[in-house]
């Protein structure tokens, strides 16, 4: 049996890098991949909780994750799609507008 | 002891993917390891006992998710252009402040998280998840599916062609 601290401590390296990627990066998609990732390892605190309580609270709220994010993907990628369109670039340092 | 060989390689590998997700400057590289560390994940949650929803991360996510990202990665020709250097100390801050952030979490983890081995038996079977999604949860189920419904209206609407102002030429 693995102990669940260990799941935890996973999970808080790949919120860690998630966290560098949106701080260091520019490209709007890589960005968003890793507030992909960011939600994957809150769904595997979520999972390991589950487990140690014996509870399918935890199962439920990652199936909801996972529609939220993919909702979120649908939306994000049709706003870079549009920015793309008009800007001709989805480097998020050139979108400082809310109108253009 | 096969399962601690499993969690570390797959840690490993989940971690590894990461990086290159972040660090790489082809955001298609970047993509497809995603895809990896979202496998890697799946994995994570069979040895949680969550076979449901290992199957669902690979459907949803690696399925659909990524797909969609790769689609528009490859729609809008981004792996020829060229990402502008972020300033170096934009850089050094967000290492820095990651790294802390990690590293204070995993010690506080170390500190107050160290739990007892579970003593209650866990079900996380298809079954066990359909009945407590439609019983207890059934009226955030039915959100869930308004939501879908508002997010492709909203894609659909926001990616359309611009009505006015300058329409991109479409490159041969």
């Amino acid at each position: 049996m693995i102990p669940t601290h260990w799941f935890l401590i996973l999970s808080a390296v790949l919120f860690s890098i998630g966290v560098m990627g949106v701080l260091t990066r520019k490209n709007g998609i890589t960005i968003f991949m890793s507030i992909e990732l960011m939600v994957n390892a809150v769904n595997l605190t979520f999972l390991a909780y589950a487990k140690q309580f014996g509870q399918t609270h935890g199962l439920i709220f990652v199936f909801f994750i996972m529609a939220i994010a993919a909702a979120e993907a649908a939306i994000g990628l049709a706003i870079f799609i549009s920015l793309f369109h008009h800007r001709d670039t989805i480097d998020v340092d050139e979108a400082n507008l809310m109108h253009w | 002891m096969d399962q601690f060989i499993i969690f570390f390689f797959f840690a490993a590998v989940a971690i590894i993917f990461a990086l290159v997700v972040v660090l790489h400057r082809n955001p298609v590289v970047g993509a497809l390891s995603l895809v990896a560390c979202f496998f890697a994940l799946a994995v994570m949650y069979v040895l949680l006992e969550a076979p449901f929803l290992a199957a669902l991360q690979i459907i949803i996510y690696a399925g659909a998710i990524m797909v969609l990202f790769l689609f528009v990665i490859m729609l809008l020709n981004l792996q020829h252009v060229a990402e502008p250097a972020t300033r170096p100390i934009q850089q050094f801050a967000g290492y820095t402040a990651s790294a802390a952030f990690g590293i204070g979490m995993i010690y506080f983890l170390l500190k107050y998280a160290v739990l007892a081995e579970p003593t209650v038996p866990f079900h996380a079977d298809a079954r066990a998840v359909g009945m407590a999604m439609f019983q207890a949860y059934v009226f955030p189920f039915e959100m869930v599916s308004i939501l879908l419904l508002a997010a492709i209206v909203g894609a659909l609407f926001l990616s359309g062609r611009p009505a006015h102002g300058k329409a991109r030429e479409v490159q041969p």
